[in-house]
């Protein structure tokens, strides 16, 4: 019966996903702020249908120095090198916007979503796929640094931004 | 004990006379003692040449292996276990590296440069090491397999 329940929740969802899509054709491409019901919804489509590998553990442990190094290669182009944005000036103006690494929507994924989504991506966020590019210890590595991000700001600012 | 040794270090004295008679026999100048040093002692080295060969062989086993986006080549090499070796990483492009996280062997590379690392396999199996320096798309794909034998 609750899986029923949550089949019906589900698909209305989905459809309300539609109609945003197509409320999305009508309205235009511009990458405006999502307002705060879509967020949300797509917060919990994410959270418990579309990011896999929730059980998937961390073989690393004690890497963060590692996760780092390898977060350092091309994902501070956007998320900075605080994982928090700090000096990527883009940030707020894609939709959705960069998330802060360190908040709780982010925070709240497993190991495994983290990893999975390291892996293949969020569709249709700017989050792009990074399996085969960076091997899988690293991004095992990766999470462990999400886990352990340093104070906001406190890493300075991508270098790329400052000249 | 005394006793002993002394008929031997009477027989020592009197061969190390005989070889000084043959090598610098009585009447030579100087000059020809040193010739004869100097040929002396060119004797001595080509005689050892062989044998410092074979120390040399036995120094550690150099394995030279080429990083190049997005693989090395070869890419996989069999070691012996206990057997010392040096893994020589040469890039023909960018920087890269070859980490065996298991092992705590890493090698870093500049570009087109040589990089080694001296080690001993401590223990049999099979390892995969991973490029160590992003270098592209293809980076995580970058492997050397390693394994060791007993």
């Amino acid at each position: 019966m609750a899986k029923f329940a949550a089949l019906i929740v589900a698909a209305t969802l989905l459809s309300l996903l539609l109609v945003a899509l197509i409320g999305i054709q009508v309205l235009g491409c511009k990458a405006d702020p999502p307002s705060r019901s879509e967020t949300a919804i797509m917060n919990w489509i994410k959270h418990r249908l579309l990011v896999r590998g929730k059980d998937d553990k961390n073989p690393l442990n004690d890497s963060v120095a590692d996760g780092k190094e390898a977060f350092s290669h091309y994902c501070v182009a956007c998320h900075g090198l605080d994982g928090q944005n700090t000096g990527v000036p883009f940030a707020d103006r894609m939709a959705p916007p960069v998330p802060s690494l360190a908040g709780k929507d982010v925070q709240s994924y497993t190991d495994g979503q983290l990893k999975w989504i390291i892996d293949y991506g969020i569709w249709p966020s700017g989050m792009p796929g990074s399996k085969g590019m960076l091997s899988k210890d690293e991004i095992w590595s990766i999470v462990t640094f999400l886990r352990h991000l340093p104070p906001a700001g406190s890493a300075g600012s991508p270098e790329m931004y400052s000249h | 004990m005394n006793l002993i040794s002394r008929p031997t270090d009477r027989g020592r004295q009197a061969r190390v006379i005989k070889i000084e008679r043959i090598l610098y026999p009585k009447g030579l100048s100087m000059e020809a003692k040193a010739a004869m040093k100097l040929i002396c002692t060119g004797i001595l080295f080509s005689t050892l040449l062989p044998v410092l060969t074979a120390i040399a062989q036995a120094a550690p086993r150099r394995i030279e292996v080429t990083a190049k986006r997005f693989e090395f080549s070869p890419s996989e090499i069999t070691l012996k276990r206990g057997e010392p070796v040096v893994l020589i990483i040469k890039s023909a492009d960018v920087p890269h590296g070859v980490r065996f996280r298991e092992l705590g062997v890493e090698v870093r590379t500049g570009r087109g440069e040589a990089s080694e690392a001296a080690f001993t396999p401590a223990k049999a199996g099979t390892f995969v090491g991973q490029c160590s320096v992003f270098c592209g798309a293809g980076h995580g794909k970058m492997k050397l397999i390693l394994h060791i034998v007993d």
